[in-house]
């Protein structure tokens, strides 16, 4: 099924590209379990884009974040771009505050059925040289030190995914391959592992998130690979004036620096695991956006990146409120 | 003195407990209750389980060169009652106690070479980093663990290379033979345990010999340096390459040979210390001047300065010296899977296109 | 200096003087008599001023090593630290680490006509090597000083103009726009060096100022026939460790606080990397 999505991409991909400035994709890696993004303007190397469970790379921020965007000029034709269920709301949000406008992108939605998560891999075949990996059904079988093994794929997905409500784009302008089930249709399915750990003692709480944070190397990999994260080279992380953090590697450092990142987050994060995926240090990250997401959801009743013309919550203001 | 000993498995934790007896232990550890969770070097403590496996996410430079360290301490004095101005104390501390790194690999010993030039060999010689490098022993494994992403062979090493290590450690069947390379080592050996026996010597000097042979990596960089130069303008080169790059810096960090750092002040009051911290050439802010002038601007510069910095620049500058000892760490842990072996590898083909 | 290369020596303001809107110059001593009597270095070498709390600075010792009363640095308030440099007065205490860099080629240059082209704080950095050259009038040949600036109030050094005319300085000085009072050229300093155009013969021009303006002079150097080797220049990178470790402030292989900051332009070009 996946060969015939990917011919299906290919076909739609060169009918397209004359008309595109680029095409924003992803391909095979170094890595038989990760591909890495790739931007294409030659139609020779269309037949170099992959999709399924090894794409766990989300492409939107790419859209905003520089040379690859700003480099092209603003009457130029638009750029394609992949997305699975949840880069697509992320692209939402992004067009949502105005950092990218609909007509500027040609969207390829790929309906997902989950992303590997290749520490969860690990776990189970250990860390020997993965050789080749590839997908049987609902199986991912793996050839590691010339050995095989046959996971089933529910086993290492990635934790986002087991949570996830939006498998399927919420806006594209194709439809690659077929619409695929939701895993969650609760809040308490997607949020599970919020409330695993909002069920145990505060110390415990407590503990848990020093004894993760702690191996923080504030490299700020999260930020980076956030799509939301628009600020980038701007962040107040790291200007000195006004001085929010030393460069101590001290835990009240690394709490600060992830409250910053939650915070600029709260009502703008879709959930979309990025942060949490490019840790180098295997940091649940994204368990602190989810927590912010929840309180959204069960106070305003928002979810970011649904509805292009939605306005975040916190981003709405108005001028003649008299408590402010 | 003793030369060399056995360590069987089940004594290896007892055996590090003396020897944290006698010297400053660092051992390569879990970070996280996961068997496949990152690992780095820390203090031995006991019990703390030593991750002997796999390479270590981080690398062992932060023994040598720790994340943040105060270089100074200042303190401004009140003059008495009547002066106008305050008077200022500034003082360096510094400690380096004799240190011993139990478990690094061959391709983290060697990084060391490109560390010490920077750091030790002058013009200015760096005090912090060379006491430290001076006290510090290092406990080498013959590496038996080779990934799909290593290639220290391609730069000079090999995966039972032990030069500027003191202790040579084999894994074998049932234990560890530890042998002293040096003078130094041998006395940190003594009463640790017993010499091995014949067999098991026997054994350990086949996996030597199998692993000297072994050639890890197939990235030719001869010629590299020119090669980057020739490239250096060509942005279509760069565009290609490393369009994904996040600019995220997870690459500096976790390499071995990148150590780029900056110094700032922290004060409160009239008191305060100025540190050294990792930095990234990686980051925009590394090179912005104070004019919004910034020489590198976008990944495609900053990604750009990291291969010649390791490729071209420092060999030039330092005898033909590379500035990368093949660890892979920064494929491993990039998370937009950039393999600088193809960077490198790419930079000769077709220079005229 | 100490075993220490990051330790910095202290040292007290003498004497502050306002150059410009943005532009100070510090005058000062070395607390240790002993090392401020030893004290050597070679014009265009650079210091790094600490204001401790905020951090370091990079400055170039604008006076001559022939003068050794004071080492003089001036300051453009552009961010942090010199906007902390900014507020400190005479007698307040200061961290030095000196000289460091390279400096320039003064022995090179002797028996040579001299062409200085400075823009703005990039005055500073020539100065030193002027008033090095106005002490050993004799080694140096015809020096002729270009020196512009927006306004006659954005102006270094104006109270030393005279010194430098009576030391056998050609100064010649232009301001951007007409200005009441001023009575020296106006015109951007390329466009002043091609009216002037000294000639290239066993001349070395010595450029300093915004890269803008060095663009545009290189370019009319070239054109009058300038040698690329025959042109000085010094290269601004950010610094941090002054000391060609921190591994900031490279272009390509050389690293500007130690192999440089001063560079022929020749160099420059052979040397690859961003500038
Ligand atoms: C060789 C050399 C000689 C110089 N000589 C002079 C001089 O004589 N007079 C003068 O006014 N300025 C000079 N500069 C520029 C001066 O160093 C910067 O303007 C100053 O460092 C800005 O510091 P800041 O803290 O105010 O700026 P911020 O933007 O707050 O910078 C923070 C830190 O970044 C570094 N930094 C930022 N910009 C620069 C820069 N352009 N160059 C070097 N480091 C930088 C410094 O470490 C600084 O402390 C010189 C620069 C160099 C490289
Ligand atoms: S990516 Fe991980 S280690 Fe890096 S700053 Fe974020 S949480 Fe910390
Ligand atoms: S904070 Fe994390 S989960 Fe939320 S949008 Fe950013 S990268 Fe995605
Ligand atoms: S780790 Fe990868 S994405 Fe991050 S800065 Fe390095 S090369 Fe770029
Ligand atoms: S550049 Fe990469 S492979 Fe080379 S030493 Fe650094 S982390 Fe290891
Ligand atoms: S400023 Fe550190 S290497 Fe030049």
């Amino acid at each position: 099924m996946l060969e015939t999505d990917r011919i299906q991409l290919h076909k739609l991909v060169e009918e397209a590209l004359p008309e595109l400035d680029m095409m924003i994709g992803w391909t095979e890696s170094c890595d038989p379990l990760q591909t890495t993004p790739v931007f294409i303007r030659d139609a020779k190397l269309i037949s170099k884009l992959t999709l399924g469970p090894f794409c766990s790379q989300n492409l939107a921020g790419y859209l905003v974040k520089p040379p690859a965007l700003e480099s092209v000029p603003k009457d130029a034709k638009p750029i394609g771009i992949c997305v699975k269920g949840c880069d697509s709301r992320s692209l939402v949000a992004l067009i949502q505050e105005k950092f990218i406008s609909r007509d500027r992108v040609r969207i390829f939605g790929i309906p997902c059925r989950g992303t590997i998560d290749w520490r969860k891999v690990a776990q189970r075949v250990g860390l020997s040289d993965v050789k080749s990996a590839t997908v049987e059904d609902d199986f991912l079988v793996i050839d590691a030190s010339g050995t095989t093994h046959r996971i089933g794929l529910e086993d290492v997905l990635a934790r986002k995914c087991l949570g996830c409500r939006y498998p399927n784009p919420i806006i594209q302008d194709v439809l690659v391959g077929q619409v695929a089930t939701p895993r969650s249709s609760s809040l308490e399915t997607t949020y599970r592992d919020v409330d695993a750990l909002d069920n145990k003692p505060i110390e415990e709480r407590l503990a848990f998130w020093q004894s993760e944070l702690d191996r923080c190397i504030r490299c700020y990999a999260c930020r980076n690979a956030c799509p939301l994260c628009v600020c980038q080279d701007k962040c107040i992380a790291e200007t000195r004036e006004p001085r929010w953090l030393t460069q101590r590697v001290g835990l009240p450092e690394k709490f600060l620096f992830h409250f910053i990142h939650a915070m600029h987050l709260a009502g703008r994060c879709t959930g979309c695991g990025e942060c949490e995926r490019v840790c180098p240090m295997d940091i649940p990250v994204t368990l602190i956006k989810e927590k912010l997401n929840k309180i959204m959801e069960e106070m305003l009743g928002y979810s970011a990146g649904l509805d292009p013309d939605g306005v975040p919550p916190l981003l709405t203001f108005n001028p003649g409120e008299t408590e402010i | 003195m003793a030369v060399k000993i056995f360590i069987a498995t089940d004594r290896l934790d007892s055996v590090l407990e003396k020897l944290s007896t006698k010297i400053d232990l660092w051992i390569p550890a879990l970070l996280k209750d996961d068997k496949s969770g990152p690992t780095g070097f820390v203090p031995y403590e006991p019990g703390k389980a030593v991750a002997f496996d796999r390479q270590t996410t981080m690398s062992l430079k932060k023994v040598l060169l720790p994340q943040v360290e105060t270089l100074l301490r200042f303190e401004y004095r009140k003059e008495p009652e009547g002066a106008i101005n305050s008077t200022l104390a500034v003082e360096d501390r510094r400690e380096a106690r004799p240190t011993l790194v139990f478990g690094a690999r061959p391709c983290d010993v060697r990084a060391l070479t490109t560390l010490d030039r920077v750091f030790s060999n002058g013009p200015y010689v760096d005090p912090y980093y060379t006491e430290r490098r001076k006290n510090t022993l290092f406990a080498t494994l013959v590496c038996r663990q080779t990934d799909a992403k290593c290639f220290c062979s391609s730069v000079g090493g090999g995966p039972a290379d032990m030069e500027g290590s003191h202790l040579r450690i084999v894994r074998t069947d049932d234990g560890y033979i530890v042998e002293a390379l040096t003078k130094e080592a041998q006395s940190l050996l003594d009463n640790l345990g017993d010499a091995p026996d014949a067999s098991r010597e026997k054994q350990a000097a086949e996996i030597v010999e199998e692993v000297s042979r072994r050639r890890v990596g197939d990235l030719d960089t001869e010629g590299s340096a020119e090669a980057f130069r020739k490239r250096f303008e060509q942005t279509d080169y760069w565009v290609q390459m490393v369009s994904q790059c996040l600019s995220c810096g997870v690459c500096t960090y976790v390499c071995p040979t990148c150590y780029c750092f900056s110094i700032t002040d922290e004060a409160e009051n009239l008191k305060g210390e100025r540190l050294r911290s990792w930095d990234s050439c990686m980051f925009y802010h590394y090179t912005l001047e104070a004019s919004g002038h910034n020489p590198r601007p976008t990944k495609l510069e900053r990604y750009r300065n990291r291969v010649g910095h390791k490729f071209s620049y420092i060999p030039e500058r330092y005898e033909g010296l590379l500035g990368c000892c093949g660890c892979g760490r920064c494929i491993r842990s990039c998370p937009v899977s950039i393999d600088i072996r193809q960077v490198v590898g790419h930079l000769k083909e077709n220079t005229n296109e | 200096m100490n075993n220490n290369p990051y330790l910095p020596e202290l040292a007290t303001i003498q004497e502050i003087i306002t150059e410009t809107g943005n532009i100070r110059t510090l005058r000062i001593t070395l607390n240790d008599k002993d090392r401020m009597e030893r004290f050597t270095f070679r014009p265009g070498q650079v210091g790094q001023i600490s204001v401790f709390g905020t951090g370091e600075s990079t400055f170039v010792i604008n006076s001559p090593p022939t003068r050794k009363d004071y080492l003089q640095f001036s300051v453009m308030k552009a961010g942090e630290v010199t906007s902390r440099i900014h507020q400190l007065n005479a007698g307040d205490q200061v961290g030095l680490r000196a000289p460091l860099g390279n400096g320039f080629g003064f022995d090179e240059m002797k028996g040579h006509d001299i062409l200085f082209v400075g823009g703005g704080i990039g005055m500073a950095p020539l100065r030193t090597l002027l008033l090095y050259m106005i002490d050993n009038r004799a080694d140096y040949g015809d020096i002729t000083v270009i020196y512009g600036a927006r306004s006659p109030k954005d102006m270094c050094y104006t109270y030393e103009f005279e010194e430098w005319r009576a030391g056998g300085v050609n100064l010649i000085l232009t301001v951007d726009a007409e200005f009441p009072g001023w009575k020296e050229r106006v015109g951007f300093v390329p466009t002043v060096l091609s009216e002037v155009a000294p000639s290239p013969n066993n001349r070395i021009a010595v450029v300093c100022g915004p890269p803008i303006m060095i663009k545009f002079v290189l370019f009319g150097l070239t054109e009058l026939g300038f040698e690329d080797q025959q042109i000085i220049t010094t290269l601004e990178k950010r610094m941090k460790c002054g000391i060609g470790i921190c591994g900031r402030c490279n272009a390509g292989s050389k690293y500007v606080c130690l192999d440089g900051p001063v560079f022929s332009y020749d160099q420059i070009r052979a040397m690859g990397g961003e500038l």
